[in-house]
């Protein structure tokens, strides 16, 4: 058995607990202020507004729940999957906001909307993301982690499920 | 072992172990989750669409996205529309700076002004903006206003609760039992939702947010100065 395989369910709880911590964390913050999320959503301008005060408030809900099964371990492939595709789409709205040269906070733990020139932090909000998104496909490569209440497949081998 | 876990699901696999098919307490998990999930998101978003049946001041109308509004016959003059939220530090300097300007615009005819008391900041600013409401009813609005952001506590620190805008309206000059009971039963508590409900759907992502004749002013350069106040309003 080589290193990695060793290695790999305890890197792969730790993608699981990162992932679903800050989702987790993201959701929570923002689920009993939902008018305020929903300005966060507005102000990045991509959508057209009755959609986006909808998104402002499912979006909470949504992270609070991926999160919480990706802390859990529950469904841990169709979650990673969901939660960085959640990741990627941030990456892009923001990407947007700064290459429009719109000034805004991306939002995501709570506050949001209009910030001063100047005051944006759109670099690392991406890293951060992309970050995410590399344990979510970490995650979904490789789906069998420690502590998780996902059964385990038959063969020890990781990632054999696809 | 790598995958050495324990195997803690519900039910024990008939014959194989960990045939990977039978995931009884990860689907249960699951469905809670997404259940209590569900449950609590599906009435917040009924909530959203707004209650046209809701009480609403006398100096309201819907049509204008629920502002509490003055000189509302008046045609031909600039009309000035400022959405707030009573804890907005923000607020309360632009209310420093311009108004007495204002007032002195609704007071001479010169302007139809609509305030949108918005209540995005928590419990306390939807306290206040239903407090607020309660004292046009009196006729008091713009002293409710100016004394309220003039004495404007740390957001959500427990300072505004109806005891303190009952005491207020006295302060102010407002002796009405009606006023006392508008502020402790919230009677104005679904307005203070389709205020929020309005300005959200009218895209106002910052407070304060003035537009003069439907146009946004500039936040960066108009807010600040009286002067430059007096001038955009002026272009109008």
């Amino acid at each position: 058995m080589s290193k990695f395989e060793k290695l790999q369910p305890w890197l792969g709880l730790v993608c699981r607990l990162t992932l679903g911590g800050v989702l987790f964390v993201a959701g929570y913050l923002k689920v009993d202020k939902l008018e305020i999320s929903q300005m966060a959503v507005r102000s990045y301008e991509l959508l057209p507004i009755p959609l986006a005060n909808f998104l402002g408030v499912v979006l909470p809900f949504f992270e609070v729940v991926i999160g919480l099964l990706l802390i859990l371990g529950a469904a841990t492939r169709i979650m990673a999957a969901l939660g960085g595709f959640t990741m990627f789409i941030f990456i892009i709205a923001i990407a947007q906001a700064w290459a429009r040269g719109l000034n805004i906070d991306c939002g995501c733990f709570g506050g949001g909307g209009a910030v001063a020139p100047g005051e944006t932090r759109y670099l690392q909000e991406i890293l951060r993301d992309a970050g995410l998104v590399a344990m979510a496909l970490f995650l979904l490569r490789y789906p069998v982690t420690k502590f998780s209440i996902d059964k385990a497949p038959k063969q020890s081998t990781a990632g054999d499920s696809e | 072992m790598a995958q050495a876990k324990k195997s803690n699901s519900g039910k024990p696999n008939s014959g194989k172990p960990n045939s990977g098919k039978d995931n009884f307490t990860r689907n249960l998990v699951v469905a809670v989750v997404v259940g209590v999930a569900l449950i609590m998101l599906v009435p917040t978003v009924l909530s959203k669409q707004g209650d046209s049946t809701a009480a609403i001041p006398s100096s309201v109308s819907a049509e204008d996205g629920y502002g509490i509004i003055f000189n509302k016959e008046l045609t031909n003059v600039p009309f000035i529309e400022i959405y707030e939220d009573f804890q907005c530090p923000a607020c309360a300097r632009f209310e420093a700076i311009n108004g007495a300007y204002i007032e002195e615009l609704i007071t001479t005819k010169k302007a139809k002004v609509a305030f949108h008391t918005l209540s995005f900041l928590g419990r306390e600013s939807q306290i206040a903006a239903n407090a607020a409401a309660c004292s046009a009813d009196q006729g008091k609005f713009m002293e409710f206003h100016k004394t309220l952001y003039a004495n404007q506590p740390a957001e959500n620190t427990g300072a505004w609760n109806s005891q303190y805008f009952t005491t207020l309206g006295i302060g102010i000059g407002i002796s009405s039992s009606d006023y006392d009971k508008c502020v402790k039963n919230e009677e104005y508590k679904g307005w203070v939702r389709n205020v929020a409900e309005a300005g959200s759907n009218r895209n106002i992502n910052s407070t304060p947010t003035v537009l003069i004749n439907g146009k946004e002013i500039d936040r960066n350069t108009e807010y600040g100065s009286v002067a430059d106040f007096m001038l955009a309003v002026s272009r109008a």
